[in-house]
């Protein structure tokens, strides 16, 4: 069978193997190999545009007594809006605003410290070690830290037992400042992450310039570090933010009397089956969401978070 | 569902496509099989004794159970029941409190019961009968609906080695003295309904009916909670069984208004370095049960029988004394505490004394007049929402 491609195959005396000539049949280039490429798009389309374009139809339907009904209306917008639900969600996002200063303020030095003075070769496994904590069950971990902070935990008994206090100290836990602790800890190796692959942004003679210039340590930082490796640290931040604002986790075990945020409220609605004002909140939580992300578009250009890897 | 559950109905399954698979006949033993297996969704916790797996309840009415594990999250099963595929997939179902009932069989989700088809309907406890003050849990438009398997009224507990006196009223919450070391249920439902009832018999605010506020009455129970909030009275609010423990277990609380189970646990995991307990209330508590319904689908199905001999079961005091003795939940047929004295077997002497001490405390709190039912969807559900909100916020 006198074929250029067949005969181009077989060049030089080598037979493909016959799964090979199945594998081009099924998936060749006219076959669904080009169309292999689209079940991304697909998958993203299904499972996550048509839910958020859901979101927010099903956010203006009318609340029946177990379920929803088609309508137009804005009404639970306005229960959000006109509620005690908003302020718990703005109190949500500022503890959010702080676990993510503070991650910042922790992570993104063992970053930098990490791609400067940690052998090339070591690098990555070093950074592979914040993962180790994933792989305990965030419930376990979080759970773990009233032991730690509680009224008769750790901290306390060994700051009374060297005499520092007299007596516990008790906004560590249960309190905002004991959801903002569980926030930075479960989710800070996103910014030792996210700080670290920016640092690939960073080449090494930018800190020789730096100091062959005199800035000191802190100016370079400031001045020179940070804002090359800015949309690496906005991704961190968003990470953190994301997580510290909708999983319920960290404030249901270590929040006070009643805390939540976005998340929480989100269940409390879907809990009293009030459906079109859960999707009402989730919708308010996307837009926060994405005018968040296009400011950091337009500060930092968040296309240059991959341009190390190409 | 756990893994002897789920290994099982995955057996079942696996059976019914190979034999689909090879044509065998075996298929039709294994349709017969499920003809005379209930298919039922309960917290496994919660609703069955005797075994790890629901083996005891089988060979106790001699039925075959399907169970799948069912969280204690009402809106869940509503939806599940009434717009999801709960009719199709289950044959009975257990409620997440009062109020349940009336909403699946509004909506044509559970069927009517025919009670002289079960035997032990004859003890159940007479509050269940007409004009008792549990008869309308079990019914709907004056029809019987469910079968109840437990009940409680749910109070406070406390550390009675550190405070030293046996708390009786829910306004010991609320003194100075424990300011930081109180704790109440993030609930609203259960969590209102008590401070309800406490504002309601101490004078202090003007309800009408505890289980059903008004959108001002609600306003008035959590701006008396919001004050309070904001002087420091409340370490927490728990959510979570394990949670509820942990803070009483670790001292991190003096007292935490919780099911009853909660002190149990946290009392025995404390040892000799607390002593927790479970209080009556004087002013009154939140008073609830748990049923088990029948569904449509399991009607359509013919598994009447089937469920009739488990709501047998639910009623016997072979159940009605283990889950006594278990988690401390209250029977619902009488005659329980003669079937102990008769088991010393079952119960030996220390158990049968701690076991009847705890019947005895709980008849206490069901016979105060304050008491109140729980109910999951009272008529003002937003207002109770919206205050919850402005609590949580405050």
């Amino acid at each position: 069978m006198p074929n250029s491609a067949l005969d181009n195959r077989t060049e030089g005396g080598r037979h493909p193997p016959a799964s090979e000539g199945l594998w081009v049949r099924v998936l060749g280039e006219n076959g669904v190999q080009k169309w292999v490429f689209y079940i991304p798009v697909v998958f993203m389309t299904l499972f996550l545009a048509v839910p958020m374009a859901l979101t927010v139809v099903w956010s203006v339907f009318e609340r029946t007594q177990f379920w929803m009904k088609p309508g137009l209306t804005l009404f639970a917008y306005e229960t959000f809006f006109t509620s005690a639900r908003a302020e718990n969600y703005l109190f949500s996002m500022l503890h959010a605003a702080i676990a993510v200063v503070i991650s910042f303020a922790l992570a993104f030095p063992i970053a930098v410290f990490v791609r400067r003075r940690i052998p090339a070769a070591l690098q990555h496994r070093v950074v592979l070690l914040f993962i180790l904590p994933f792989m305990i069950s965030e419930l376990v971990r979080v759970f773990a830290l009233r032991p730690v902070l509680g009224r008769n935990g750790v901290i306390n008994t060994f700051l009374m037992d060297i005499g520092v206090i007299s007596e516990p100290i008790t906004v560590i836990l249960f309190s905002p400042i004991g959801v903002v602790i569980g926030d930075v800890i479960s989710f800070m190796p996103f910014m030792v992450f996210a700080g670290f692959l920016a640092m690939e942004a960073v080449q090494g003679y930018v800190f020789e310039v730096c100091e062959d210039l005199g800035a000191r340590t802190l100016r370079a930082f400031r001045e020179v570090i940070v804002p090359l490796a800015a949309p690496g640290i906005f991704a961190g931040s968003v990470f953190i933010f994301v997580n510290s604002v909708g999983g319920a986790l960290v404030p249901t075990l270590l929040g006070g009397p009643g805390a939540v945020n976005a998340g929480l409220i989100v269940n409390q609605a879907i809990v009293a089956i009030d459906f079109p004002l859960a999707m009402a909140i989730s919708a308010i939580m996307m837009a926060t969401l994405m005018l968040l992300l296009y400011i950091g578009h337009r500060m930092f250009d968040l296309t240059k978070i991959l341009e190390p890897l190409s | 569902m756990n893994q002897n559950e789920f290994t099982r109905r995955l057996f079942l399954r696996s059976a019914a496509s190979v034999a689909a698979a090879t044509g065998l006949g075996g298929f039709s033993g294994l349709a017969s099989a499920q003809a005379n297996e209930l298919k039922i969704w309960a917290n496994p916790g919660v609703h069955k004794v005797g075994a790890k797996d629901w083996s005891a309840m089988e060979s106790q009415g001699g039925i075959s159970i399907a169970a799948t594990a069912k969280s204690a999250r009402a809106d869940e099963s509503i939806q599940k029941m009434v717009v999801g595929d709960g009719n199709r997939l289950f044959d009975a179902v257990t409620d997440n409190g009062g109020g349940m009932e009336d909403a699946l069989a509004s909506q044509k989700a559970i069927v009517p019961l025919d009670t002289s088809k079960i035997p032990n309907w004859k003890n159940i406890l007479p509050i269940y009968n007409e004009g008792g003050v549990g008869a309308s849990t079990i019914r709907h438009e004056g029809e019987v609906y469910a079968t109840p398997m437990i009940s409680n009224a749910d109070s406070m507990a406390y550390d009675y080695k550190a405070l030293g006196f046996h708390p009786d009223s829910w306004g010991v919450m609320f003194d100075s003295q424990f300011k930081g070391r109180v704790s109440l249920q993030n609930d609203f439902g259960p969590t209102l309904t008590n401070m309800g009832i406490y504002l309601q018999q101490t004078g202090k605010i003007d309800i009408k009916n505890a289980s059903n506020m008004t959108p001002n009455e609600v306003k008035a129970v959590c701006e008396f909670l919001i004050g309070y909030k904001k002087k420091g009275q409340f370490r927490t609010f728990w959510d979570g069984f394990q949670n509820g423990v942990g803070l009483l277990a670790s001292g991190e609380v003096l007292m935490s208004s919780c099911w009853e189970p909660v002190q149990i646990v946290a009392n025995k995991k404390v040892g000799d370095k607390a002593d927790i307990r479970y209080g009556t209330m004087k002013e009154g508590h939140q008073t609830w049960n748990n049923m088990i319904m029948f569904t449509r689908g399991g009607r359509e199905r013919g598994k009447d029988d089937l469920y009739y001999k488990l709501a047998n079961v639910y009623l016997s005091t072979w159940f009605g004394a283990r889950t006594l003795a278990g988690l401390g939940f209250g029977p619902q047929m009488s005659g329980v505490d003669a079937y102990i004295k008769a088991n010393p077997k079952d119960f030996p002497a220390d158990v049968q004394t701690r076991v009847l001490d705890i019947l005895k405390r709980k008849n206490e709190r069901y016979a105060v007049k304050g008491n109140s039912w729980q109910n999951v969807f009272p008529k003002h559900l937003r207002a109770y929402q919206d205050e919850w909100s402005r609590l949580q916020a405050a």
